[in-house]
């Protein structure tokens, strides 16, 4: 098969400059060019085929006819050599040990602010502060104990932190699919070459949770906590908890008393110890937050501070991953940890400051504008892709709420050979490793590559027509 | 065991069990349609009347098509989705169920039934309804038997096992009951039913039921109304007979409270005991005329009390209600 492309203009994941693949794909491209187009194409439908029947979909809102979609799987691979590994792997703890810090602060005496490193406003604004963590402290001050830090690269093969999910990140299933699907597409190529795994993720977050009991027990009893079927993660919170072996649970299967929560069994009610909990705050507890949630449990909260029940992620950590808060991060670190940031972000302009405003509304054509509170690549500018109108729309919104925006320089993300239409072309990639954070920082071997399956296209969510590649994590540099 | 997870499986396996046995009534009434002889359209009507009273669908589907045909009989229980008890409804209602747990069962399972699903959703409604392609009946027929057998060696034999089984249970005992119905329907709406057409029908019964071999293997005699009911309620050994499901319903309560079945610790259990000594303590003479069809009726009246009873105990029906939690702040 012919894999080169024109690779110009952009940072290539797999070709160098003078079109060379690079030594860490070296094995893949010969192994693939060897391929014929049917057989590649073969294979491809083999693997589109079995993740239908196997049910591995997300569910499309507002969709009426197919609500349940396979997410497109791209059957090369994303690989990444291990010295590279070894600096994100630093960046990505520095990051996630900052931003628990971070958030044990502001809960509490809010240092940072007296300090004057983050404006108080910013908190006093931030929609995912919650006043109910003031002054609790969750079992071993840990508050984010999953994160998903998306990452991409820039025209010269830099890293750089695009954001982090410090609520609760979603993908990791596909990470673990993904690799299933690649083992049984390239059944003896792939023993030779030298990917670290990540089959033990669940083990990981097990052990994770498990960690996060705030009561003395051996063997603390967790269970994730899913806002139900229809939900467009459901598949991976099934995945999760039957990996993991532990019940998954809605709202309804909960009942609080005393303060304990309770499942709700066919031989009466048992007591809960953990909550893997993939329901955002907002719908957690009726009686703490929106009194219209159908979806949580109400008194979870008083359970929480009580300390008779751990919540993975904690309550709160919504602030830390607000885009304005992003901003302050390689502060934080420096703050906390005396030391200087790893992972640099990307360039970013705070319109709530005066001058960054008059910055951003002056050349929005050319930066992209982002909701600081949106998820899923909804309520986004990408100013030089956008037409007059569109311009003008969101300068419009910008300057009525300040603080609900960030504005960044576009970055020219990196591409990746990607097949589509029958042949290979380079797609824009970026990169959601996963941290968790239980008796140590553990940094999976690997991550979720999403990939933008429109040709030219930088949006990589999987609402937006994006795709996904396996991620390999090279056990050598080559 | 969560009360939901009970739920789920007892439904997946419920819903699963009805698609099966709509397919089979389906199945079986177009095969009596080819030994009719006049063919039309609205005579074909007439041989599906009995079977949509019987589900009591017949309001549901006059509601939906204008023409009575066997077309749009075949269309309305097969694909249709605004009926909720047509092929598709309960296969994708199986799948929904299935989903829900799909951490708890196994994966063979989940993929059996989402390939069932798949096939259904994706086949040509309009060819199957107008050709009478029965490859795709047995399909479904084969698939549903598959998902049993699959349930059967890689599901845990252990509790939720059992809800399995109640749900299949009960659902087959009623459907069996409603086979008879049509029976009844039939001798009401025809007064002079020609004589070959009557054994087609009563065969075709004992067919629905996969039962024509088994009766034929018991009674060896000529297919009789009397002893089609004795067959299809009372005999032990026919897996589709309502004394053998009930019987296995008994069972599967009992060992998931772990109460002897010389005793009964719940009201479902109350209510299936029973039911078995009105079905085990039967005489043919029972069944006959008017006595025979109020029997059958109080039958599927007590396993909808079975149903309810059983939610109740087990699976959350009414015990909590997160609504008057609330109104408590």
């Amino acid at each position: 098969m012919q894999i080169e492309y024109d690779h110009t203009g952009f940072f290539d994941e797999m070709f160098e400059k003078d079109g060379k693949p690079r030594p860490h794909y070296e094995g893949i491209f010969q192994r693939l060019k060897t391929l014929s187009t049917a057989e590649f194409d073969q294979k491809r439908e083999a693997v589109d085929l079995s993740l239908l029947q196997q049910g591995v979909t997300f569910t499309v809102y507002g969709d009426e006819e197919s609500t349940e979609r396979i997410f497109p799987f791209d059957l090369m691979p994303r690989i990444i050599p291990n010295k590279e590994w070894t600096m994100l792997e630093e960046g990505l703890t520095q990051r996630i040990v900052a931003l628990n810090l971070f958030l044990k602060d502001i809960y509490h005496e809010q240092k940072i602010v007296k300090d004057g490193i983050i404006p108080a406003e910013v908190l006093a604004t931030g929609k995912h502060f919650r006043k109910e963590m003031r002054d609790f402290s969750p079992p071993n001050d840990i508050y984010i104990h999953i994160c998903g830090t998306d990452l991409i690269r820039d025209d010269n093969g830099d890293y750089l932190v695009l954001e982090d999910n410090g609520r609760c990140p979603s993908g990791v299933s596909y990470m673990i699919e993904n690799r299933n699907v690649m083992k049984r597409a390239f059944p003896r190529f792939f023993p030779k070459s030298g990917v670290r795994s990540v089959l033990d993720y669940p083990d990981q977050l097990l052990k994770t949770l498990k960690f996060a009991s705030p009561n003395e027990s051996d063997n603390p009893t967790v269970a994730v906590l899913t806002p139900g079927v229809y939900n467009s993660a459901y598949f991976e919170h099934c995945f999760l908890a039957r990996q993991m072996g532990v019940e998954i649970v809605q709202g309804q299967d909960l009942v609080v008393k005393n303060d304990f929560v309770y499942m709700k069994t066919t031989v009466g009610l048992k007591k809960v110890d953990v909550l893997y909990r993939r329901i955002d705050d907002d719908f957690l507890d009726p009686k703490a937050f929106r009194k219209d949630s159908v979806l949580g449990v109400p008194g979870l909260m008083q359970a929480y501070r009580a300390g008779n029940v751990g919540l993975a992620n904690a309550v709160g950590t919504g602030i830390a991953d607000d885009k304005v808060t992003y901003c302050f991060v390689p502060d934080m670190i420096k703050y906390y940890l005396d030391q200087e940031p790893i992972l640099p972000n990307v360039k970013t302009w705070l319109p709530y400051k005066k001058e960054d405003l008059d910055y951003t509304l002056e050349n929005a054509d050319k930066l992209v504008i982002k909701a600081a509170n949106e998820a899923g690549g909804y309520g986004m500018l990408i100013g030089p892709k956008a037409t007059k109108a569109e311009v003008e729309d969101f300068k419009k919104k910008v300057k009525a709420h300040p603080r609900d925006f960030i504005a960044q320089t576009p970055i020219s993300l990196s591409r990746h050979p990607t097949y589509c239409d029958k042949e290979f072309d380079g797609r824009h990639i970026d990169l959601r490793p996963y941290i968790l954070y239980g008796d140590k920082v553990r940094v999976m071997p690997g991550g979720l590559t999403r990939v933008a399956l429109r040709k030219g296209s930088l949006v990589v969510n999987s609402s937006q027509g994006g795709g996904s590649k396996d991620t390999w994590v090279l056990k050598q540099d080559k | 065991m969560l009360c939901r997870v009970a739920d789920s499986l007892f439904w997946m396996s419920r819903y699963t069990e009805r698609a099966e046995n709509i397919v089979r009534l389906v199945d079986v009434t177009h095969q009596t349609l080819l030994e009719s002889e006049n063919s039309s359209e609205e005579v074909g009507y007439q041989h599906w009347k009995p079977l949509l009273r019987s589900l009591g669908d017949e309001a549901l589907f006059d509601s939906l098509y204008k023409e009575r045909s066997s077309y749009n009989v075949t269309e309305f229980l097969t694909f249709n989705s605004d009926n909720p008890s047509s092929v598709y409804s309960c296969i994708a209602a199986a799948r929904e169920n299935a989903r829900m747990i799909r951490d708890q069962i196994s994966s063979e399972m989940w993929e059996t039934l989402n390939k069932l699903y798949l096939y259904v959703k994706r086949a040509d409604a309009n060819q199957v309804c107008s050709e009478i392609n029965f490859g795709f009946f047995q399909a479904i027929k084969e698939s549903t038997l598959l998902f049993q057998g699959i349930i059967e060696s890689t599901f845990p034999h252990e509790l939720g096992f059992e809800y399995i089984v109640c749900g299949r249970q009960i659902e087959r005992a009623d459907k069996t009951c409603r086979i008879l119905d049509t029976k009844t329907y039939m001798a009401r709406g025809d007064k002079q039913v020609d004589e070959t057409l009557e054994a087609a029908q009563l065969a075709a019964i004992l067919r629905g039921c996969s039962g024509f071999e088994a009766f034929q293997h018991d009674f060896s005699a000529e297919v009789d109304p009397l002893l089609i009911k004795r067959f299809l309620l009372l005999s032990r050994t026919f897996p589709r007979s309502t004394l053998h499901c009930v019987q296995r319903l008994q069972g599967a309560m009992h060992a998931i409270s772990g109460c002897p079945t010389s005793h009964y610790s719940n009201e479902s259990e109350r209510l299936t005991g029973k039911l078995v000594a009105k079905l085990n303590y039967s005489t043919a003479a029972d069944l006959e005329g008017t006595k025979g069809d109020k029997l059958i009726k109080e039958i599927e009246d007590d396993l909808a009390d079975i149903a309810s009873e059983m939610s109740k105990q087990y699976m959350g029906g009414g015990i909590y209600d997160p609504a008057a939690e609330l109104t408590e702040v």
